[in-house]
C-alpha cells in the first residue's frame, strides 16, 4: 500500500549515514544507474553556471554530482548525476529551468549576449540559484546582484524566511543552512508569483563539495555534520522546489504542515 | 339574385333633392290653405295643382330606374382549434382532438352561411389546420393562444366578425390565474367576441408528474434542489414515491435521488437534492410509482434535459515522481484560474532513505483509497503522470478508475517511467479504457529512448483538439527522448501523432498521441515524459512557451467536451417528442471535413448504435438530418468526420411532456376568456346555440335607366301648370 511509503523511518545514528554515502558512491560508479526518466532531460541537473571566462575549479566542482545523488537517495526524483555546467551565453541554458551560479569573487559585467540568453532564461520560467562561496568577503554576492539588476531591472531581491514554500517543499526547515550558518533567512526574486532567483549567503556548494575519497571536503562552521545535513536538506527543498513549484503550498498539505509546525515551536 | 330600384338622377346631391322635396310640399300645403279659405272650389283646382307640383318635382329629380346584382355574404369567423399534444388525451366521451373535429361539424351546419377559417394553434402564429389529418390534431408540444390570436390580429386578411376557440383549456398562455381585464389585456384586447368551445370537463383517473422545477442552475459536481409536484385525481393515493436518476450512454442509468410526497388535496410537493457530476447536456429521468388504474401511465416519467454548466474542471493531478515535465504541467495547471487542481507526487519511494524522521518531512499520505473510491466521482479528469500503480495501492482501484471513465469521466496517461506498460497497467481493467493497447509489462523492449520527432498523422492535422497548437507552430515538433512503447489503438481511439519508425503489431505506426471515448468517458494518451519542451527549450522560445499550455488547453478542453474542440454541435430542432418525426440539426466548425457518420443510439442500451446517415457535407456548414420516429426515452447522437474524433449530444424524448403533465382539463379558463372578450363559452354539445353577425348583402354590376327622358318631365309639368292656372282662373281664384 502507499502509506507504507511514508512510515516513520527512524534517525540512523551520523556514521552509519557516511557509510552508506560510501557505499552507494561506490556502487554508483561501479554499477550504471537506470535512468529513472525515458531520457534525461526531465530529470533535474544541478548544473553551474558559468559567465564570461570563468570555470568552476576545486571541490566545489563536485557538489552537483553530490546534490544529484543525495536528491536520488531521499527522494523519488530522477537526477542527472553528472550534470554539465553550462554557459550564460550558451543556448543550452535554455534546455532546463534550472541553473546554479557559484563563485566567491565579483563576477564582472555580463556580456549583452550573456544578459540576453538569461532574460530568455527568466522568460520561460527558469530557476537560478546564486550561492555565495564566500559570503565573508561578499563580492560575489553584490557583483552577482548587480548583474541581476541588468537582467531583471524590474525585481528586487526580497527576504523569504520560513513562510517560503522552499523551507517545506520536502523537509521541514526552520532556516538555511550552508557550509556556513549565515543568515536563517534566503534572498528570492520574485515574478509572476514565481520564485525564479533565490540567493544563498551560505555556501551551499562548500557544504555539498565532496573530495576524491567521497568525504566532505570543506568543514562546515559553526554546526558540524548536523549543519551539514541540513545544508544537504535544503539542497533537496531547492530541488522539490525547481520540480514542484509550489506544490507544497496546496491547501491540501497545509494542515498536516501546520500541525508539524506547530508541534516544533512547542 | 338580381334587384331593381328606384332612384332621382346620380347628378343631384341628396341636399339639393331634400330640398326640391320639401319646396314641393311646401308648394302643396300653401295650394290646401289656399282651397281651405275658398270653399268648395277646390277639387280640380287641387288635382290639377298636385299634379303639377308632382310633375315640377319629378323634373327636377328626374327619376331613374336602378338594377343591381345583390350577394349575400356570410359574416367570417375564425376557428381556432388546440393542436397541442394534450388533446390526445380523455375527452367529452372520445379523445379531445375527435371531439374538437365534431364541434366544427356542429359549427358549420349550425351557421352554414358563415365563412369559417379553421386555424390550429400550439406553437407561434396560428396556422393552416387540416381537419382531415390525425396528426395534425394533436402534435404541437405547446398551446399558446396569445400568439394564435396576435397572428389574427396582424394578419392583413379580413378581420373576422368572431372568433370561436376550441380547445380543452389546459393552455400555456394566457397564464391559468388572469382573470376579467387583466386577462383581456394578456389577449391583446381583441375587438371582437371570442366564444370557447370545451371539449373536456371530467379530469381522467392519473396521477402525473406535474412540474419539475430546479432551484438555481445545474452545475456540475454542486448540488441542487428538484422541487416535483405530483397530482393524484380518482385513485387512491396517500403518498407516491418519486424517483430521480440520470440515463448515461451504456448501463444502468444513475439513481440520483429518492423520496415520498405525500398527497393532500390530489397534489403533493417534494424537493430533492441531486448532484450531476458531468457537464453538458445531461437526460435526468423523474418516475413515480402510481397506484393502479391509472389511465395515462406516460406521464408518470418525464425525462428532462439539464444544461450542466461547469463552474471550474476538478482536475486530479497524480505523478509517479517530481520531474520537470510535472512541473511544466503543474505550472500550467495552476496558471488557469478556470481549473480545480488537487495534486499528489510521490516525492519519496519506499526505497528511498530521507535520513530524518518524519516530524522533520513535510510529507503526507498518499490518500489512495480515499482518491479512487470516495472521491473520484469529483473530479472532472484524472491525470496520471508516470505513476506506477503497483507499489502505491492503484492497482486495486483500476477497475473503479475504469468504471469513472465509462461513466463520463476523463483520464490521461502521460508517458514516463512509471506509465503504461511499465506502470503495471497492462492487462489491468484501466487498459480498456486507454485510447492504446498495452504490451505485457515483462516484455521486451517497454521502453524506448531513442529520440525521435512525432510525427502528425492525418487526423492529427485537422481536429480541432490540436488547434491550438497549430496555430502556434503548425505541425512542428520537438525532438523527444523517448516513449513508453504502446500497441494498436483501440476501436473508435484517433490517433493525432504517431511515431516515425516504430510499428505497433498489426503494422501501423506506434501512436504517440491518441484520444479516445469509451463508454460515457474520454481518454488520452500520451506516451512521451518530454511534452514540457513546449513550455522551456530554445524552440519554446519562439512562442515563449505558450505551445504547451496550447497542447494542453486542447487535450483537457477535449476531455470536458469543450465546444472549441468538438467538430460540430448537434441541436433537436424544435424538441423531440416520441411518435413525432424528429430534425437534428448539425453546425460543423471551420475546416472540418470528411465523411460525415451520425450514429444514435438510446441511452442505457449497450447495444449497436445505427448509423442514421453517412455522407459528405460539402462546403455546407449547417446540415439538417430527418431522423425516423422514435421512442420515448433518452438517446445520444454521436457524430463522427473522417478520422477525427467524435462528438456526442444527448437529448430526451417524451411522449406527451409538460402538455400530459397535468391531464385535468380546464373548462373555468375557457369561460374566463370568454367573458373578458364577450363571448360564449358552451360545451360541445351546445355549440349550436352559438349565434354569430348576420350576412351582409353586397350589391354589384349596378346600373341605372331614366324612366322617361328628362324634356318629357319638363313639358309635362309646363302642360300641367298651364292647366292648374285655367283652372284657377274659371274658379275664381287668382
Amino acid at each position: 500500500m502507499a502509506r507504507r511509503g511514508y512510515q516513520l523511518t527512524a534517525r540512523s545514528p551520523w556514521w552509519t549515514g557516511w557509510f552508506a554515502v560510501l557505499l552507494l558512491a561506490a556502487v554508483a560508479v561501479l554499477v550504471p544507474v537506470p535512468a529513472r526518466a525515458l531520457g534525461d532531460s526531465v530529470a533535474f541537473s544541478a548544473r553551474f553556471l558559468l559567465v564570461g571566462q570563468g570555470r568552476v575549479t576545486g571541490v566545489r566542482a563536485s557538489a552537483p554530482a553530490r546534490w544529484s545523488w543525495e536528491l536520488t537517495r531521499r527522494t523519488s526524483a530522477p537526477a542527472r548525476l553528472a550534470p554539465e555546467p553550462v554557459r550564460a551565453d550558451d543556448p543550452a541554458l535554455l534546455a532546463e529551468p534550472f541553473a546554479w551560479w557559484i563563485g566567491a569573487d565579483d563576477p564582472g559585467a555580463l556580456t549583452p549576449r550573456e544578459v540576453s540568453t538569461l532574460q530568455r532564461f527568466f522568460t520561460l520560467g527558469g530557476v537560478l540559484l546564486v550561492d555565495d562561496s564566500d559570503p565573508q568577503s561578499g563580492k560575489f554576492g553584490s557583483g552577482a546582484r548587480r548583474e541581476l539588476r541588468r537582467v531583471l531591472p524590474d525585481s528586487t531581491p526580497v527576504s523569504i524566511g520560513v513562510e517560503h514554500v522552499i523551507f517545506r517543499s520536502f523537509y521541514l526547515l526552520r532556516r538555511a543552512y550552508g557550509r556556513v550558518a549565515g543568515p536563517a533567512d534566503l534572498e528570492a526574486i520574485i515574478r509572476g508569483g514565481n520564485t525564479q532567483v533565490i540567493l544563498t549567503s551560505h555556501d551551499l556548494a562548500g557544504a555539498l563539495a565532496q573530495d576524491s575519497g567521497g568525504l566532505a571536503a570543506l568543514p562546515v562552521v559553526p554546526g558540524g555534520d548536523n549543519q551539514r545535513e541540513l545544508a544537504t536538506r535544503l539542497a533537496v527543498n531547492v530541488a522539490m522546489y525547481v520540480l514542484c513549484a509550489n506544490y507544497k503550498d496546496d491547501q491540501v498539505h497545509a494542515p498536516f504542515i501546520m500541525r508539524r509546525r506547530a508541534r516544533d515551536t512547542r | 339574385m338580381m334587384r331593381q330600384t328606384l332612384s332621382w338622377s346620380a347628378d343631384l346631391s341628396t341636399p339639393l333633392a331634400v330640398a326640391a322635396v320639401a319646396l314641393a310640399v311646401l308648394s302643396l300645403a300653401l295650394l290646401a290653405w289656399e282651397l281651405r279659405r275658398s270653399r268648395g272650389k277646390s277639387a280640380i283646382v287641387a288635382l290639377s295643382g298636385a299634379i303639377a307640383t308632382a310633375l315640377m318635382l319629378a323634373a327636377v329629380l328626374r327619376p331613374v330606374r336602378v338594377s343591381a346584382r345583390v350577394t349575400q355574404v356570410g359574416p367570417k369567423i375564425a376557428v381556432l382549434v388546440d393542436r397541442s399534444v394534450s388533446m390526445a388525451l380523455p375527452g367529452d366521451g372520445a379523445p379531445r382532438w375527435l371531439v374538437a373535429r365534431q364541434a366544427m361539424r356542429d359549427l358549420r351546419d349550425a351557421s352554414p352561411d358563415a365563412r369559417w377559417t379553421v386555424r390550429g394553434f400550439g406553437t407561434g402564429a396560428a396556422s393552416e389546420f387540416d381537419t382531415s389529418s390525425d396528426d395534425d390534431a394533436r402534435n404541437a408540444p405547446r398551446s399558446d393562444l396569445v400568439a394564435a390570436l396576435d397572428s389574427l390580429t396582424v394578419s392583413s386578411e379580413e378581420m373576422p366578425a368572431a372568433v370561436v376557440v376550441i380547445s380543452d383549456g389546459r393552455l400555456d398562455r394566457p397564464s391559468a390565474q388572469a382573470t376579467g381585464e387583466a386577462l383581456r389585456t394578456e389577449l391583446g384586447s381583441p375587438a371582437v367576441p371570442v366564444h370557447t368551445v370545451a371539449v373536456a370537463h371530467g379530469a381522467p383517473s392519473d396521477a402525473s408528474i406535474r412540474s419539475v422545477h430546479a432551484a438555481g442552475a445545474a452545475v456540475a459536481h454542486q448540488p441542487f434542489a428538484l422541487r416535483i409536484e405530483v397530482g393524484c385525481v380518482g385513485l387512491p393515493c396517500d403518498a407516491i414515491p418519486v424517483h430521480v436518476s440520470e440515463l448515461v450512454e451504456s448501463g444502468p442509468a444513475v439513481r440520483l435521488a429518492s423520496g415520498v410526497a405525500p398527497i393532500v388535496d390530489g397534489t403533493g410537493m417534494i424537493e430533492l437534492p441531486v448532484t450531476l457530476d458531468r457537464a453538458g447536456r445531461r437526460v435526468v429521468k423523474i418516475e413515480i410509482a402510481s397506484p393502479p388504474g391509472d389511465e395515462i401511465p406516460d406521464n408518470d416519467t418525464r425525462l428532462l434535459t439539464f444544461d450542466v454548466a461547469r463552474d471550474r474542471v476538478r482536475v486530479l493531478h497524480v505523478a509517479g515522481s517530481p520531474t520537470y515535465d510535472v512541473r511544466a504541467l503543474r505550472m500550467w495547471l495552476k496558471s488557469d484560474a478556470s481549473l480545480d487542481v488537487v495534486a499528489f507526487f510521490i516525492l519519496r519511494s519506499l526505497t528511498d532513505d530521507v535520513n530524518a524522521s518524519n516530524d522533520d518531512l513535510a510529507l503526507i499520505k498518499f490518500p489512495v483509497d480515499e482518491l479512487f473510491s470516495e472521491h473520484l466521482q469529483s473530479f472532472d479528469a484524472v491525470v496520471l503522470q508516470s505513476f506506477n500503480a503497483l507499489p502505491y495501492g492503484l492497482s486495486s482501484y483500476l477497475e473503479n478508475l475504469a468504471r469513472y471513465v465509462e461513466r463520463g469521466g476523463g483520464l490521461i496517461m502521460v508517458g514516463g517511467q512509471d506509465a503504461f506498460a511499465s506502470g503495471g497497467y497492462a492487462g489491468t481493467p484501466l487498459e480498456r479504457v486507454l485510447p492504446v493497447a498495452l504490451p505485457e509489462a515483462d516484455a521486451p523492449g517497454i521502453i524506448d529512448t531513442s529520440p525521435f520527432v512525432p510525427a502528425y498523422s492525418s487526423a492529427g492535422r485537422e481536429v480541432p483538439v490540436l488547434a491550438p497548437l497549430r496555430a502556434l507552430l503548425g505541425t512542428e515538433l520537438p525532438s523527444m527522448s523517448g516513449t513508453n512503447v504502446v500497441g494498436d489503438p483501440h476501436p473508435g481511439t484517433v490517433v493525432l501523432w504517431e511515431h516515425p519508425t516504430r510499428r505497433t503489431r498489426s503494422g501501423g505506426p506506434m501512436p504517440v498521441l491518441a484520444v479516445g471515448e469509451t463508454g460515457n468517458g474520454r481518454s488520452v494518451a500520451l506516451t512521451i515524459d518530454d511534452a514540457h519542451r513546449l513550455a522551456f527549450s530554445e524552440s519554446a522560445l519562439k512562442t515563449s512557451g505558450r505551445a504547451f499550455g496550447a497542447l494542453w488547453d486542447g487535450l483537457l478542453g477535449w476531455l470536458m467536451r469543450d465546444p472549441r474542440f468538438e467538430p460540430a454541435s448537434i441541436e433537436v430542432a424544435g424538441g423531440c417528442r416520441a411518435g413525432a418525426p424528429v430534425r437534428l440539426v448539425v453546425r460543423t466548425l471551420p475546416g472540418v471535413s470528411g465523411e460525415m457518420e451520425l450514429r444514435l443510439a438510446m441511452l442505457g442500451s449497450d447495444g449497436a448504435s445505427p448509423i442514421i446517415r453517412r455522407g459528405s457535407p460539402g462546403s455546407a456548414r449547417q446540415i439538417d438530418i430527418d431522423v425516423p420516429v422514435l421512442a420515448p426515452g433518452g438517446y445520444a447522437a454521436t457524430l463522427r468526420f473522417g478520422d477525427g474524433p467524435s462528438t456526442v449530444q444527448d437529448f430526451a424524448c417524451e411522449r406527451g411532456g409538460d402538455e400530459w403533465a397535468d391531464s385535468r382539463p380546464d373548462p373555468n379558463r375557457l369561460d374566463h376568456i370568454a367573458q373578458a372578450t364577450g363571448g360564449r363559452s358552451v360545451p360541445v354539445s351546445d355549440v349550436r346555440s352559438l349565434s354569430f353577425p348576420k350576412a351582409m348583402e353586397v350589391a354589384s354590376e349596378r346600373r341605372s335607366s331614366p324612366l322617361l327622358p328628362p324634356w318629357v318631365w319638363t313639358a309635362a309639368a309646363s302642360l300641367m301648370l298651364g292647366l292648374h292656372w285655367i283652372a284657377r282662373r274659371k274658379f275664381g281664384l287668382y
